[in-house]
């Protein structure tokens, strides 16, 4: 609780990198709780803008729920409850006048496992648009296949978008999904351990998707992978039974630790 | 040593007897399945065999002009059954039309939007109310709903939308729409008419065909919504767009399964289609339907007109295997469109 609370509050703090960008997401004394269930302790973290923020720590920890209250998904289920604020662009998205339409245009989100809808792969990708923009044919043809460009997957699909989605590997599947958040130009990807399904082939391509998206994008990365985090993220933050213990340069989490339990955790002795 | 390698041919020996006895034993077992399997087509095969025969001087005398002719006269023997194949087709569309609606709002209420406290006791509720016999929800029909039909529905249906309304004025829509004058006009003061059975048809399987879909509609998998909704979706797009596609052939199943039953009722429809022998264009005039055809005539059937029923009995198998290819065919139809 101190820990965490320290976070985001002491300027020269480990837990609070130095600036390397503005920040995007400021999320300030944040708790959650399941059915009553305090799941998540006072966090504090300001997650900068264009840049890769991985979030580390072991099954339970809380880093899947915390990611969840960035787009507030979890609202759809009763019985949870965030309280604290979480500031985008000035204003506060837990606040329940926030537009969940809006949010969620601005806030893409790609799951664990891929989940494609059952439709053709062009309407998996139009599907998100078309909730937030009405656009022509040829306008929506141009968007669709910006999005699979920027998902590397328009190559090997571009001959059969009118076919099924549910026909693509899995890791083809899950750059459909990132194509699908993607389109709707959102400012934050949220992606929950995104690669936990794939072979490692596939895995390569996501991470190597996600260097590329950050020069557009501000992406938060749940990861079980400490090499995932330690490749492919500027910023990692680990969490341990729902408090944030530190939060830093990822070169800095992963060479020079402040906090034991930090260090226990990427030598591998728990979790 | 020895000792040794006499152990292990006796436990090889052992685990050969044991393959073989497993072998016999699933040959066994294929057997006795497939004999389960073929009692149910023998059955098919058998009562569609025995009405066919049944029904052999009916097909004889008439011929085809059998299914295209409206008379129905036994005082001259002469049978046609364009009339209750018409009435059960008629009721049983109209049901559907009422049922599926009505269902989908019922499943997804329960399992996308109904607090978890409420959603336990309707779901029961509903099971229940597919279990209560058909012959209550005839009496209930005859007694309750078709004088309160003739009361207060249909003087409104017959003055708003049919052509020959108590005061002589046609309404705009009689006049202008085709056909609806036509289908809604009626001088028949009575509540058993064709929309009359349609309606209790269709209270009679909303239970079947909305709890299939509840079932179906808890099988899709969270992570599909949640990604639904992620995208910004309501819970109605998600329902339509995401959950209804992904459930889509068990939901047709359902569906047919309701039309199914609805096409075989007996009792309920026979209280309250009035089992009129007369062709109307009017859904508010009574008519006939298959089963209520046979419920009522066969007492006293002899003869040809036995054998008519017979033969009516058979149409009734070739009207619901036609119904089965249509659902079959409008799920390929559907697959196909969805780039499968």
């Amino acid at each position: 609780m101190t820990e965490s609370a320290a976070a985001g509050i002491h300027p020269q703090s480990a837990a609070t990198p130095a600036p390397i960008a503005p920040t995007k997401l400021k999320v300030r004394d944040l708790h959650f709780y399941y059915n009553g269930y305090h799941a998540l302790k006072g966090i504090n973290m300001d997650i900068p803008e264009k840049k890769v923020t991985a979030i580390i720590g072991p099954s339970g920890c809380g880093k899947s729920t915390l990611l969840r209250i960035f787009n507030r998904i979890y609202a759809i289920y009763p019985k949870l409850e965030a309280k604290g604020e979480i500031v985008l662009d000035g204003e506060n998205i837990l606040d329940p006048g926030y537009s969940m339409n809006r949010l969620r245009s601005k806030v893409g989100m790609v799951f664990q496992k891929p989940v494609p809808f059952p439709m053709t792969i062009f309407e998996n990708v139009a599907y998100g648009i078309r909730h937030h923009e009405k656009l022509s044919r040829a306008d929506m043809e141009i968007r669709v296949e910006q999005a699979l460009r920027s998902a590397a997957l328009w190559d090997e699909v571009k001959d059969k978008l009118k076919q099924s989605a549910l026909g693509l590997s899995g890791g083809q599947q899950q750059r459909l999904c990132i194509a699908r958040g993607i389109a709707l130009k959102p400012e934050v990807l949220l992606l929950d351990e995104p690669t936990s399904a794939l072979d490692p082939i596939a895995t390569g391509r996501i991470e190597q998707l996600v260097e590329e998206l950050k020069s557009e994008y501000t992406i938060v990365i749940v990861t079980h992978n400490m090499q995932q985090a330690a490749r492919c993220s500027d910023l990692t933050a680990f969490m341990y039974l729902g408090e944030l213990i530190e939060f830093d340069r990822t070169e800095q989490i992963f060479t020079k630790p402040s906090k034991k339990q930090t260090e226990d955790y990427i030598t591998g002795r728990f979790g | 040593m020895q000792a040794n390698v006499g152990a292990v041919a006796a436990a090889s020996q052992a685990q050969e007897a044991r393959a073989q006895r497993d072998a016999r034993q699933d040959r066994l077992f294929s057997w006795l399945l497939k004999g389960c399997a073929l009692l149910v087509l023998a059955c098919l095969l058998g009562a569609a065999g025995a009405t066919l025969w049944g029904g052999r001087h009916a097909f004889g005398t008439f011929g085809w002009h059998f299914l295209f002719s409206a008379e129905w006269d036994p005082g001259t023997d002469t049978y046609g059954a364009l009339v209750p194949v018409y009435g059960t087709i008629a009721t049983s569309l109209i049901a559907l039309i009422i049922a599926v609606p009505v269902s989908f709002g019922i499943a997804i209420y329960l399992s996308e939007v109904a607090p978890a406290w409420l959603r336990t006791p309707v779901a029961s509720a509903i099971e229940l109310l597919a279990g209560i016999p058909s012959i209550i929800y005839g009496m209930w029909g005859l007694f309750i709903f078709a004088p309160f039909f003739a009361d207060h529905i249909k003087p409104w249906l017959t003055s708003y939308l049919g052509d020959k309304p108590d005061d002589g004025k046609l309404s705009w829509v009689a006049a202008h729409v085709p056909f609806v004058g036509k289908l809604f006009g009626s001088d028949y003061p009575f509540g058993a008419s064709i929309l009359t059975a349609g309606i209790v048809l269709a209270v009679m399987i909303v239970p079947f065909i909305s709890s299939v879909m509840r079932e179906v509609f808890q099988t899709v998998p969270s992570r599909l919504k949640e990604s639904a909704y992620a995208l910004g979706s309501s819970t109605w797009e998600v329902s339509w767009d995401i959950v209804l596609p992904y459930t889509r052939s068990a939901v047709i199943g359902g569906i047919f399964l309701g039309l199914g039953r609805a096409l075989g009722e007996t009792m309920a429809v026979t209280f309250v289609l009035g089992n009129a022998m007369k062709l109307s264009p009017s859904l508010l005039d009574p008519g006939a339907s298959i089963a209520s055809t046979i419920a009522n005539q066969f007492s006293e059937a002899a003869g040809l007109q036995k054998s008519t029923l017979m033969a009516l009995a058979f149409l009734l198998f070739v009207v619901t295997f036609i119904v089965l290819l249509i659902a079959r065919w409008m799920l390929r139809q559907m697959a196909h469109k969805e780039g499968r």
